[in-house]
């Protein structure tokens, strides 16, 4: 029972990573209509940006957290403006900027590695916190239940965002159709910023909350999380904040547990056939309200 | 015991180098002074450039040496051509085809996966340029007369440690965490549970986990429920790391051991405080190596990088040391084809930082075992039973 | 002489590269054109390499009789994925494509007797540049024919506005099915040739990195043509090579920036046949003027359509 709680939470901790990710990946597809490949690539950036901040200047965890989803977001903002922003209005639709989100994911990999002499590295232990927490039946790493809450927090607020406030219809009505939204005297450029900003800082956060629990900060950190997270985003559908949170942590949960008491050989194949799945038979996703509508 | 198998190879090895350079001296003339090049396909990018680099650096040093003390022959000097494959085996290939066709480039060595190892081969063979493997450790790879390797094929050393944490820790229920794709650490691992079987130790679990993961909170979970008091940790560096780190973030405080992935001085810059006091197996580490070419080679990479070096580097450096002692035998212009015909035949490489490295068919043979771990202060001693 | 025989073999493996690349873009291209954005490429290709590695190591098939069963296979392959992605929108279509290369790479890794599972497999015969050479030719043949056929006309109807060609009694899904077709059987030959230019294949040769490779080399070169997937192809093959021998540190950096470039700046490829048709309409007016008369229209925009008739 202690061991299949215990793994519970580890599938509930490793899923939030998942979704905290995907809320971003899914934000940027549904409302600016790019399939960003690079999304990875501000995870590890972040991540990164974290570390040196402790190792170099030795800042409190709080504070490198901080700067690696400052730096995350601002970076996500620089590739919006860089590589995106020249194709709107080209109608280049979809491939143009998946294709200058390729170039960005070899841009950002590439510099990543340089800056980290292409190895891995991770928090000191004693710069974060790594200990456990007593819950009587069974014991929780601490960073556990940072990233859960994380995850809980972030999805909450972006969905009241998203749901409740102005900026937030803005986005959606830049998601539903860009040029009537900009009729309706939302100015589309604040709109896109916004959402790249917060796309690039929630994926960053992802970056250095997993880059610190699982010791291991490298410029591939970011890949994991765009396969798994991408999974997340199909599966709870584009448009859902909810959905992309509860299928990030259903994936996480699943994962953990096919590796218990399957096996590890089926632990992707088992997370991908469900991906396909939701893609042909349930495109909308688990919660998905409508059908994803931009050209 | 180990101590008296030591010195006797350190003697051996005096002997092999005495008549290796006793015969060589009235026998041939030096090659012909001048520079020859030699082509790396290195690894200094890429998932496992942490290694790759080591092994670049180790094979530096080895030319600054040659060079200066003239190694390969009375006025002859060996440069580096560096081409960075990034563990991508299409790169590999297409360096292989240029130094391969590049008449300059008199031999190549490469390749830490054996995956790329193997595809590179068949060009140096066709080619006709001798090619040192430095890292992969599939066995078989070896092809006469081109195609030889430096490194020992992993397994005899895993079996004397599994030997000796039987007979010394007498554990009685071991957990493995295997590499689930890599054949090679799985292979490793499993010879190590032959062993520890046979002591009449029992397996508790058997854990997979996958090169590219980096969560182990799962597997570590799971391992220690089934309360071992011995865990076994064979996979690649990555995980390995990370599996070790999870486990003692968890709480377990019972004796894991591993394999020389924990050998380079990242690593335990890295995660210092985790893997410290656990035993692995390797042939040479500063601050344990103590032969006179091991100090040589430990000072100078020392000098040169500021950082002490690892099994990596060292095997880096034999790679070239073998190339040199190889062009040594030859007079007048040395070809492709008697260099490596000269490299074939040798039977131990005289340079080592191992105090002996048999040669045989072209393929290293085990050289001796050191069973070592990381102190608190960052340096690597014996490992002693705590 | 001897000095251009060097130069020939230190980068023929950088043409042979090149040549298979152009494979893979074509196979990409085929799909593209007909205004589906799949990277299944990649799984007809896997599926190809294998095939093709199985049937020369296993049954010590001649060369060509593998290349062949590869296209075969890779075509049966993609008549498969057809008949399930066709019904997806063209979004999802993307998506899905990606999902179906991360499940290849675990059935690679898991089916060690047809795969070499985790090993991969040693492919024992080598194709020289010239055998790619001819292979590709045979393939480029295929696609000038097409372009300048009922098919070519169809799929750029298509491409351009599905809706509209439907009006003129051109199916978008008959011609989804074909370009899908044409895509596996090129995606096989692709494989078939990787596996026999690396000799080595494994899960890894057919990954992530060659579906993001090749769909930009396509697009770089100019997807609009048959021609430029090639030119993007070798571009993006031999720019790591030139840059390896300048600035060894930044080849990667250099290929994202000069992909990242041409995108902004030339959106619509290297090789752009509108592009030409503008010229070809601004000397038509120079000319025209020179004649002092005004007879010839020139109608800039409508190139795709009217390069059908050049």
């Amino acid at each position: 029972m202690t061991l299949f709680l215990e793994q519970l939470v580890n599938g509930i901790s490793l899923g939030s990573l998942y979704a905290l990710f995907g809320i971003g990946f899914g934000l940027v597809f549904a409302t600016l209509g790019v399939l960003n490949v690079a999304h990875g690539a501000y995870a590890s950036w972040a991540a990164i940006l974290g570390y040196f901040s402790v190792d170099y200047f030795g800042v409190p965890f709080p504070a490198a957290v901080a700067i690696g989803v400052l730096g995350g977001g601002l970076i996500a903002v620089t590739v919006d403006q860089i590589g995106f922003q020249p194709l709107r209005g080209r109608k280049t639709g979809m491939l143009g900027a998946l294709i200058t989100s390729i170039a960005f994911l070899i841009i950002l990999d590439s510099l990543a590695g340089m800056a980290t002499n292409h190895q891995s590295w991770a928090f000191p232990s004693s710069s974060f916190p790594s200990g456990m927490v007593d819950l009587g039946l069974i014991r929780i790493p601490e960073m556990q239940i940072i990233i859960i809450v994380a995850t809980l927090v972030c999805g909450g607020g972006i969905y009241a965002l998203i749901q409740k406030t102005g900026i937030g219809a803005a986005m959606r009505a830049v998601g539903w159709n860009a040029e009537a939204a900009a009729l309706s005297g939302v100015n589309p450029r604040i709109v896109i910023l916004l959402t790249a900003f917060l796309a690039g800082a929630t994926s960053g956060l992802a970056g250095v909350l997993g880059g610190a629990a699982t010791s291991n900060i490298s410029y591939m950190l970011g890949e994991g999380l765009l396969l798994k997270g991408f999974a997340a985003v199909v599966v709870g559908g584009f448009d859902d904040v909810r959905g992309t949170v509860i299928a990030g942590i259903l994936l996480g949960i699943c994962e953990v547990f096919v590796a218990q008491y399957l096996s590890t050989t089926y632990r992707d194949g088992f997370t991908y056939v469900l991906l396909l799945t939701f893609l042909v038979a349930r495109p909308r996703g688990l919660f998905g309200s409508r059908d994803f509508m931009r050209a | 015991m180990n101590m008296l198998e030591t010195s006797k190879r350190t003697l051996l090895s005096a002997v092999y180098m005495a008549v290796a350079l006793g015969i060589a001296a009235p026998a041939h003339a030096d090659p012909d002074a001048g520079e020859y090049r030699i082509g790396m396909i290195s690894d200094d990018s890429g998932p496992i450039a942490s290694a790759g680099q080591s092994y670049h650096q180790g094979a530096d040093i080895a030319v600054a040496e040659i060079n200066s003390k003239g190694l390969a022959g009375e006025g002859v000097t060996l440069a580096l051509d560096i081409k960075d494959s990034g563990s991508d085996a299409a790169r590999a290939v297409q360096a292989m085809t240029q130094f391969g066709s590049d008449r300059g480039i008199l031999a190549t060595t490469c390749c830490i996966l054996s995956a790329i190892a193997a595809a590179v081969s068949p060009i140096a063979m066709s080619n006709e340029v001798p090619l040192v493997i430095y890292g992969a450790t599939r066995a078989s790879l070896p092809q006469e007369p081109y195609v030889t390797s430096v490194v020992a094929l992993p397994g005899p050393q895993e079996v004397a440690m599994s030997e000796r944490l039987a007979a010394e820790l007498k554990p009685q229920k071991v957990a493995y965490f295997l590499s689930g794709d890599n054949d090679i650490f799985k292979a490793r691992a499993m010879a190590m549970k032959e062993v520890i079987e046979k002591s009449g130790a029992a397996t508790v679990a058997e854990i997979s986990t996958l090169s590219a993961d980096t969560d182990f909170t799962g597997p570590a979970t799971q391992g220690i429920a089934t309360d071992p008091d011995l865990i076994v940790v064979m996979t690649t560096q990555q995980p390995t790391v990370g599996i070790i780190t999870a486990l003692r973030q968890r709480g377990y405080e019972g004796t894991i051991v591993t394999s020389e992935v924990l050998s380079p001085p990242a690593i335990f810059k890295k995660s210092g405080e985790t893997i410290t006091g656990i035993p692995f197996a390797l042939s040479f580490q500063p601050g344990v190596s103590d032969s006179e070419a091991a100090v040589a080679f430990i000072d100078a990479y020392k000098a040169q990088y500021n950082a002490l070096p690892d099994v990596y580097a060292a095997q880096g450096y034999m790679a070239i040391q073998f190339i040199a002692q190889g062009l040594k035998t030859l007079s007048g212009k040395p070809t492709r084809q008697d260099l490596a015909k000269a490299m074939w035949g040798t039977s131990d490489i005289a340079v080592n930082p191992y105090g002996g490295q048999p040669m045989e068919s072209g393929q290293a043979r085990t050289p001796n075992t050191l069973i070592v771990n990381w102190t608190k202060d960052g340096e690597v001693k014996l490992w002693e039973k705590p | 002489m001897e000095a251009l025989l060097d130069f020939w073999y230190a980068y023929s493996a950088t043409l042979a590269f090149g040549l298979v690349n152009s494979l893979f873009a074509l196979s990409m291209y085929s799909v593209l054109s007909a205004g589906i954005l799949s990277f299944t490429t990649v799984v007809f290709a896997a599926v190809g390499g294998f095939a093709a590695a199985q049937m020369m190591g296993t049954f010590g098939l001649p060369l060509w009789l593998a290349v062949v069963i590869a296209g075969l296979l890779g075509g049966l392959a993609s008549a498969i994925i057809a008949a399930l992605f066709l019904k997806l929108e063209t979004h999802w279509m993307a998506l899905a494509s990606l999902a179906l290369i991360l499940i290849s790479r675990v059935v690679v890794l898991n089916t060690p007797s047809l795969t070499g599972g985790v090993m991969g497999m040693v492919v024992p015969v080598r194709a020289s540049v010239l055998e790619l050479a001819v292979l590709l030719a045979i393939v480029s043949l295929v696609f000038f024919r097409l372009h300048k056929s009922w098919y070519g006309l169809a799929i750029r109807a298509v491409r351009e506005d599905a809706a509209a060609a439907s009006t003129m009694g051109v199916s978008a899904r008959q011609i989804q099915m074909i370009a899908f077709l044409i895509s596996g059987v090129v995606g096989g030959l692709a494989g078939a040739a990787m596996a026999t230019t690396l000799q080595y294949i494994s899960a890894d040769t057919f990954y992530l990195g060659v579906a993001f490779t090749m769909i930009a080399s396509t697009v770089l070169g100019g997807s609009f043509f048959w021609f430029g997937p090639i030119v993007g192809a070798f571009v993006f093959t031999a720019l790591p090579t030139i840059t390896q021998a300048v600035l060894p540190e930044i080849q990667d950096i250099a290929k994202g920036v000069v992909l990242l470039v041409i995108m902004i700046y030339l959106p619509r490829g290297l090789i752009d046949p509108r592009a030409r048709g503008l010229r070809k309409a601004a000397r038509q007016r120079q000319q025209s003027a020179l004649n002092g008369s005004d007879a010839v229209e020139a109608r800039p925009g409508s190139s795709t359509a009217g390069h059908a008739h050049d």
